[in-house]
């Protein structure tokens, strides 16, 4: 935000009070300031070094809610929001640039890909001669993991989670970066 | 064949996701598009030809029975609104493919607005073949989400405004929609529609007409029935052209088609219905007041289509077999020549660089095709026969006629005078626009912006589309006898809910 | 004949083609399907007379009572001359009217046939709404024709006139049809005129409303002033339509309703009073036009109430002066119509105080003009002579009250018509002292001749007086004819009739001597209860209605529309909830303790978000909101709900953000221009109690368990092979829902970038870049 710094406390009784009333909300110290990003500005070292460090665990958890949303909970819905909120802990840290190259595929293909596949999974009922959306199970035996359950639903989730990750970066490409390319950068100078 | 009923709404969204990663190849886009309209108009003759000769088409998806599943029904009713809203989305997308390559060349591809148009058409799809409130809602969304982008894509900064204006209140009314389905699921135990008609019966009669009424509000708002229409003469013409088409043509009519389904399915309401007699009384003046004072044409076309809304409330508030086979023939009707007109507007004010009828003239003499394409369709909305506009309205004053109560001669009153405050609107924007002296064309004020475009410049494809769609209109009225009986035969299904009810919940139901 | 029908409309389609090759000779093509009818009806003639029809049916939506239905008898015979005949003729004299190369000649010639066609259809329609559709496709091409390019004001003003005058009448006559059906039972003419439904209050509005559509056609008054104005027209259009056969579409329709209603309350007292007053305005105000074409269009007026008062009589001498007069007239107006073209071809004038020495220059014309004149003035041996007698013997007959007054009006009427006669031979051939003697151009055959038919005719069915009688007789044949039927005649001896055509010859010739006073007494009738500016009054108060209403109610305020759709919300379903609902008997206030902390918590954050005066807050506090209610899932045992709950309310607070830091910290409403808070704030208020109200009532209005609930949580395990109820059915009950809901995420996605990446959007080659290069970069950064 581009405000000054904090007012001071006014003195008197009366200015106080108003000043109350219409500042109750005003927050006594900046926070999420922009224009710290990677091309010549400020950097922030431990930003950074967490975001290098959590972004591989939080897709991981991502992905186990992926997978156990069937019995446990969990789901394709949580999975993409965590798996989203990793890419955004990417970005905070460094900026636009990150997210692209975190993400090679453009973020609408990406969506594309996953109601695609959401839809084909509940399109390929149809070949085995069942109604849309029909759920299967199969159950085999792998030689190292053992038995696996799979139920058709799983790609439906898939799908789900594709396109919630797809749908984050999208929002971190253009409400994150596209509104600061749009408008003209503040000169700042670097706050102490 | 029941497999066929959940292809108009999942072909399209499959599209949709293939054409999002498709962006940066504009052709494969248009050529999914056209194809996957085509393929769906196709699907509702083979359903409504189905659905005439058997009875309603069920399917029951993921194989789950109602209540638990979501039940998917194709009747005569929805196969019917769903073949005329696909003919009308796959002519103006030819229009808008035309639109664009006129304007931007080949190339051009747009990331935003096939993948949406396909998202629209799965939404209208899903709006009129579902058989469960829940998933009408869940249409509703997607229907109006690819609606908001739409409406506020490559628009300026003062239009965007307007678009908002559309996007809160629309969003107001989802708001509205999902607290009515907590209501209902509330006092029932049940979203599926055919379920519903059975539990809701067992309700205090206070409850259920709180309930009748909560979605006359809700689907009100959609439909923009007065007095909840006044967010469509602000936010529709500020759309380009081929968009306000769609709008005009498919939107509200999903929310009549509402209307229709859950007043007649789900409550039983014996004789005709004061109130919403009243409602539509004033829509149809307060609609056709609005139009004579504009001077801005799509400003005038969007308050005739408030108006005409009307007509359809009318029919529906009659509550008999004539007055819904009135109104089902209206929706056919109107669907067609409302999108039509703003086609023609877009061709128009694509000439003139300017949408104030005042700075129009002389169009007539410039451009006579044009000119014809815009007579028929005006004509028709203004029920002059033997146009399908005469036809439908016939329908509705013989079913007011029928009735016979001092409310439905009153409402039966109102169509008519609407009918000639719509002919004077017509007659104004012919007297401004296309006679008189030729006024030199604005020149193209901003490039950028999609609405008002004065380049003069129509593609063959854009204005083949217009013929078109009017070429269909006429062969509406042509048709007319096979599809008022169809429409009887709709609505006699619609009042006895027997047929469905057997249908989706199988041979228990009584 | 519904084939004769269209093809005239096929023809009319296809001749805007045609005369792109034959120029004005297009006209003579378009005369070959009025002349076929014609031949055809001449054909049919002698077992029409014989009492026999023509009966023809076609199917179009026979469920809503739309079947073409065509017939021909008597009546519609008489009409086909007029439309027919009249036409043939009219089109010829276009060929030489029209300039050769005129741009519009292939629009006229068309309309002119798919006139003819629509009058065709009209006369035929044995069916009450296939009558109807060819009514109103006649108004649309008056209107096209009236209108042509529509290049002066005073064409656009007329044409629109004419438009919503006929429509407004159309409209209430179609609604008086399907009443009228709805009574009787049928949408057939002559099943309805043969057992005509009750009298009743149904049926009496129906004939009114019936009745107002006769009358706009056929410029009765009030609705009168739309035929002179309609004479901006070129001549020929004015002859066909507005003198010969459109206008006379509301007389047809009198007469053929009336051997069934005539003897209906409303039907005689109507026609007659405004019959009546009808002829002698139009009749006066003939008196006053200095332009021949105005002088004869008020003097259709006139007649036309003549005609009106003689169809809808309901007696036999009556009946057969009403179809001598209708092909009187047709003949004689035709006549003067196309004179007064041949005239102002030539002389380039219609104006009488510029027109002098015709009679001189054009003999043969002037003898054709002087046939006419004197027919509608009712001089014998014409053919309008005939008719005016058989009139006042008509009224003589009863000898009641009501008849003598109705005579008296007729034989003012008449009087002024022959005035008026006198006053259009004078002014178009007489010699006016002061201005220079006419030198026009010999009109050329082609021209004479149209004129010329009519002429020939109205002498020869005079003279030979019985020539028309079987047709009369047979049309007034459904009237009761008494023991000595009348029949025409010059002669009939030296009767009542005869001496008040005496007196209204003498009168008429009066009152033209007597012009200079007559003119100086017109004009004194008060001005509001003139019918033109009472027209105009009207469709101005329209509009101001229209800006008035519309600007009251479209306010173009979100808050406003938001309020009142809450508002309705709140009124309409809200009063049936607490008029018909009841709270449930068991009433928890909370399940477990902690609720209570949580709801406290939503509801402050709630109200605090309405007093936020920084977005940051006001963000925020939506997000506690959010948070809260994630607490209430996690409280309800809801753990997945919650969870989503939570990451939802985290992506939308760090979305917001985003956005965020580019606006301005504070809302920026300035207080003053804010308009008062409480009404809002009642209003919302009111919705969020009224939602809350409703959720105790409906839920306790339960009468079972939930079916679906209970369903899904046995169908989990084993049907969807899942633990997690929610989830499967998420990813399997509903596993559609969650299809359609991923596409609006998906949709939401695509939206949010095409509004922030719209200045990367492509730019269209529009003419005026190349001018204005440099405005691009001024264009970018919006």
């Amino acid at each position: 935000m581009s405000e000054g710094p904090p007012r001071s406390q006014p003195s008197g009784e009366k200015k106080r009070r108003t000043s109350l009333w219409e500042e109750w909300d005003t927050p006594q110290e900046h926070w999420l300031l922009v224009g710290s990003h990677r091309d010549g500005r400020e950097r922030s070292l431990l930003l950074e070094v967490a975001a290098r460090i959590i972004f591989p665990t939080v897709l991981v958890l991502s992905l186990y809610l992926l997978f156990a949303g069937h019995n446990r909970s969990g789901g394709g819905f949580s999975g993409g929001l965590v798996a989203g909120q990793a890419f955004v802990v990417r970005y905070l840290a460094g900026g636009p640039m990150e997210v692209r190259a975190a993400v090679g595929l453009r973020p609408p293909v990406i969506i594309g890909a996953g109601l695609s596949l959401a839809v084909l999974t509940g399109l390929a009922p149809i070949f085995w001669g069942e109604a849309p959306l029909t759920s299967a199970y199969v159950s085999m035996t792998l030689p190292v993991l053992g038995d696996v359950h799979v139920v058709s639903s799983l790609f439906l989730d898939m799908g789900v989670y594709l396109l919630i990750v797809g749908v984050v970066c999208d929002l971190l490409r253009t409400l994150g970066a596209g509104i600061e390319e749009q408008s003209p950068r503040p000169r700042r100078r670097p706050s102490g | 064949m029941t497999m066929l009923v959940a292809l108009p709404i999942l072909l399209p969204l499959l599209a949709a996701g293939l054409s999002l990663v498709l962006g940066r190849f504009a052709t494969l886009q248009r050529l999914l598009g056209v194809v996957v309209f085509t393929a769906n108009a196709v699907l509702a003759v083979v359903l409504l030809a189905e659905a005439d000769k058997s009875g309603p088409v069920v399917l029951q998806l993921g194989g789950w029975d109602a209540p638990v599943g979501i039940t998917l029904v194709a009747d005569r009713l929805s196969a019917l609104l769903m073949l005329i809203s696909m003919v009308v989305m796959l002519a103006v997308l030819v229009y808008s493919i035309g639109q664009r390559i006129t304007d931007y060349g080949r190339s051009t591809s747009s990331t935003a607005f096939h993948p949406m148009y396909l998202v629209l058409g799965a939404g209208v799809s899903m709006a009129y073949l579902t058989g469960d409130l829940f998933n009408l809602f869940v249409a509703f969304e997607i229907m109006l989400g690819a609606s908001y982008v739409l409406i506020t894509r490559r628009t300026t900064a003062t239009r965007v405004r307007a678009g908002m204006t559309y996007t809160i209140v629309s969003l107001t009314s989802s708001l509205l929609f999902i607290t009515m389905i907590a209501l209902v699921y509330a006092a029932t135990g049940t979203v599926n529609l055919a379920d519903l008609s059975g539990k809701v019966e067992a309700l205090p009669v206070g409850v259920q007409s709180a309930m009748a009424l909560m979605m006359i509000v809700v689907f009100g708002i959609k439909s923009a029935m007065v007095p909840l229409h006044f967010w469509l003469p602000d936010s529709y013409p500020t759309a380009p052209a081929p968009v306000t088409a769609v709008f005009a043509g498919l939107l509200t009519k999903v929310g009549v088609y509402a209307l229709i389904r859950t007043q007649t399915l789900v409550f039983d309401h014996g004789e005709s219905w004061t109130l919403l007699l009243w409602f539509s009384v004033i829509t149809m003046i307060i609609g056709a007041l609005g139009a004579i004072a504009q001077n801005d044409l799509n400003r005038l076309l969007s308050f005739l289509l408030v108006s005409h809304i009307g007509y359809m409330l009318f029919g529906l508030a009659l509550y008999d077999v004539t007055g819904l086979a009135g109104a089902i023939l209206y929706v056919v009707h109107h669907i067609t020549v409302q999108a039509t007109l703003f086609l023609v507007s877009g061709l128009l004010t694509r000439h003139t660089g300017t949408v104030a009828l005042r700075g129009m003239g002389g169009l007539a003499k410039l451009y006579p095709a044009i000119a014809l394409l815009f007579a028929i369709p005006a004509l028709n909305l203004a029920g002059i026969p033997p146009f399908s506009g005469f036809v439908a309205k016939l329908a509705l004053l013989e079913a007011g006629a029928e009735v016979g109560t001092t409310m439905a001669y009153v409402a039966t009153g109102a169509a008519v005078l609407t009918s000639f405050l719509t002919l004077y609107a017509m007659a104004k924007v012919w007297v401004f626009a296309f006679w008189g002296k030729s006024k030199p064309p604005h020149p193209d004020p901003d490039p950028t912006d999609e609405l008002i475009i004065g380049t003069g410049s129509t593609s063959r494809t854009m204005v083949s589309a217009t013929s078109a769609l009017v070429v269909f209109g006429v062969l509406i009225a042509v048709f007319a006898g096979p599809l008022s009986e169809i429409s009887t035969r709709a609505a006699t299904d619609l009042l006895d809910g027997g047929p469905y009810r057997t249908a989706v919940l199988g041979e228990e139901a009584e | 004949m519904l084939l004769l029908v269209t093809a005239h409309l096929v023809l009319a389609a296809l001749l805007p083609t045609v005369s792109r090759w034959l120029g004005r000779w297009a006209f003579a093509v378009g005369a070959i399907l009025p002349a076929v009818s014609l031949g055809w009806a001449l054909t049919s003639l002698t077992e029409v007379l014989a009492g026999g029809t023509v009966d023809e049916s076609v199917a179009w939506a026979p469920v809503l009572g739309l079947t073409f239905t065509l017939r021909l008898d008597i009546l519609s015979l008489l009409m086909i001359f007029l439309v027919s005949g009249v036409g043939v003729l009219i089109l010829c004299y276009c060929v030489y009217y029209f300039k050769p190369d005129a741009q519009s000649n292939s629009r006229t010639s068309a309309l002119l046939v798919a006139f003819a066609g629509a009058m065709l259809g009209l006369v035929l329609a044995d069916d009450l709404f296939t009558l109807y559709i060819f009514w109103e496709l006649t108004t649309v091409c008056s209107f096209l024709l009236v209108g042509q390019d529509g290049n002066t004001k005073q064409q656009r003003r007329s044409s629109i006139q004419a438009l919503l005058v006929t429509v407004l009448g159309g409209l209430s006559m179609l609604l008086g049809f399907v009443l009228l059906g709805e009574q009787a039972g049928t949408y057939r003419i002559s099943e309805i005129v043969a057992s005509p439904p009750a009298a009743g209050a149904l049926t009496s509005t129906a004939l009114v409303l019936i009745l107002l559509g006769a009358f706009t056609k056929s410029a009765q008054v009030p609705f009168h002033t739309w035929l002179p104005g309609a004479m901006v027209a070129p001549t020929p259009v004015s002859a066909y339509l507005h003198a010969a056969s459109m206008v006379k579409a509301g007389v047809y329709l009198v007469a053929r309703l009336s051997p069934a209603f005539s003897d209906h309350t409303p039907w005689w007292p109507l026609i007659a009073t405004l019959g009546i007053w009808t002829m002698l305005i139009g009749g006066y105000r003939a008196l006053f036009e200095r332009d021949l074409k105005t002088l004869l269009a008020y003097g259709t007026v006139s007649q036309l109430g003549f005609l009106m008062v003689l169809m809808g009589a309901g007696s036999h001498t009556v009946a057969m002066a009403g179809a001598t007069m209708l092909i009187a007239h047709g003949l004689f107006k035709s006549t003067l119509f196309l004179v007064v073209g041949i005239i102002d071809h030539q002389a380039g004038t219609r104006n009488i105080d510029e027109l002098s020495g015709i009679r001189r220059r054009f003999p043969v014309l002037t003898v054709i003009g002087a046939i006419g004149a004197l027919s509608m003035a009712g001089i014998p041996p014409l053919f309008g002579f005939l008719g005016k007698e058989a009139a006042f013997e008509g009224f003589l007959e009863s000898g009641t009250t009501g008849d003598l007054v109705v005579l008296v009006g007729l034989v003012l009427g008449s009087a002024l018509t022959a005035a008026y006669s006198f006053r259009f031979l004078w002014g178009a051939f007489g010699t006016k002292p002061g201005v220079e003697d006419s030198s026009a151009p010999k009109p050329s055959l082609g021209l004479m001749v149209p004129a010329a038919v009519p002429a020939a005719l109205t002498l020869l069915l005079g003279v030979v007086a019985s020539l028309f009688n079987a047709l009369a007789t047979t049309y007034a044949e459904p009237y009761p004819a008494g023991d000595h039927p009348y029949y025409l005649a010059l002669w009939h001896g030296f009767s009542l009739p005869l001496l008040l055509s005496a007196v209204v010859v003498a009168s008429g010739v009066g009152l033209h001597l007597a012009r200079d006073r007559v003119v100086r007494l017109g004009g004194w009738l008060p001005d509001f209860l003139q019918a033109q500016p009472g027209y105009e009054r009207t469709v101005a108060g329209l509009d101001t209605v229209s800006y008035a209403v519309t600007g009251r109610f479209q306010a173009g305020s979100l808050p406003t529309y938001l309020a009142i759709i809450l508002l309705t919300f709140v009124l309409v379903p809200g009063s049936a909830v607490l008029t018909g609902g009841s709270m449930p008997e068991e009433l928890r206030l909370w399940d477990s303790a902690v609720q209570v902390p949580v709801a406290i918590l939503v509801l402050t954050a709630a109200i605090a978000v309405t007093m936020a005066k920084r977005r940051m807050t006001a963000v925020i506090l939506t997000g506690v909101v959010g948070y809260g209610i994630g607490a209430f899932f996690v409280l309800d045992g809801g753990p997945d709900l919650a969870l989503a709950q939570f990451l939802v309310e985290t992506l939308t607070l760090v979305a917001f953000v985003f956005v965020l830091r580019r606006l301005p910290s504070r809302f920026t409403q300035v207080e003053s221009t804010r308009s008062p808070r409480w009404p809002k704030v009642a209003v919302s208020v009111a919705a969020g109690a009224l939602v809350a109200v409703s959720a105790l009532v409906f839920s306790g209005a339960r009468q079972a368990p939930p079916e679906a609930s209970e369903g899904f949580v046995e169908a989990a395990p084993e049907g969807a092979h899942a633990n997690n109820v929610v989830n499967a059915i998420l990813v399997d009950f509903r596993a559609f829902d969650t299809v359609g809901e991923i596409s609006v995420l998906a949709v939401a996605a695509t939206g949010v970038a095409s509004l922030i990446l719209a200045t990367r959007r492509a730019r269209r080659p529009s003419a005026a870049e190349e001018t204005e290069g440099p405005r691009k970069s001024r264009e970018v950064r919006k």
